[in-house]
């Protein structure tokens, strides 16, 4: 099973909807808040974010070694399916 | 003032801003509720209205980009969207908010 890793914002709508999309499809992953982190760790989310080549806005979604950003369900299925 | 107090005076400052601008709010209340909330409260804690989607720094000027409403920022990305990122304005004809994506800036053609 692909690993899904999302990085979000406690405050963020759009976050909250990707989380319970992939509840919704039992598809485990890890969640990382990024306004609930430690500042060298928000350094360390920063710079994976935009050597992704996006910039600091919310949900951030990686699967395995692709990565998106925003809540958009056919980006993630279609990276979940790998085409 | 209470976070109800400030969600009612935050949506009367914004309507007339975000009309001049081509944008109204979403018509889902449940979101539109929500967002606003995060609005007051960050407003409550900052001092400043962030956007509830996007990650503050320590360079003022970078963060002035996301005081909402954020759209003459972000124009073509959120005119492209029909939406700003946070889905708490949409563009004027927008029906429909739910079935309008978020697209990554770096995407926007």
């Amino acid at each position: 099973m692909k690993k899904v890793t999302i990085y979000a914002l406690s405050t963020c709508l759009w976050c909250r909807k990707t989380k319970k999309y992939f509840e919704e499809k039992k598809i485990p992953f890890e969640a990382v808040d990024y306004d609930k982190q430690d500042e060298e760790k928000q350094k360390a989310m920063t710079a994976e974010m935009k050597a992704a080549g996006f910039n600091c806005s919310f949900p951030f979604v990686r699967i395995d070694g692709e990565c998106t950003q925003g809540f958009d369900p056919a980006e993630f299925d279609r990276m979940l399916d790998g085409k | 003032m209470s976070v109800e107090g400030r969600k009612k005076a935050l949506r009367e400052l914004f309507a007339p801003t975000v009309d001049r601008l081509g944008y109204k709010f979403t018509p889902n209340d449940e979101d539109a509720d929500f967002l606003l909330e995060q609005l007051a409260n960050i407003e409550a804690e900052t001092g400043v209205p962030y956007c509830p989607c996007q990650a503050r720094s320590k360079d003022r000027a970078a963060d002035m980009r996301m005081v909402c409403p954020c759209i003459p920022f972000h124009r073509k990305h959120y005119d492209a969207m029909r939406r700003c990122w946070c889905g708490l304005f949409v563009h004027k004809d927008v029906t429909d908010p739910d079935s309008l994506r978020q697209i990554p800036e770096g995407r926007v053609k």
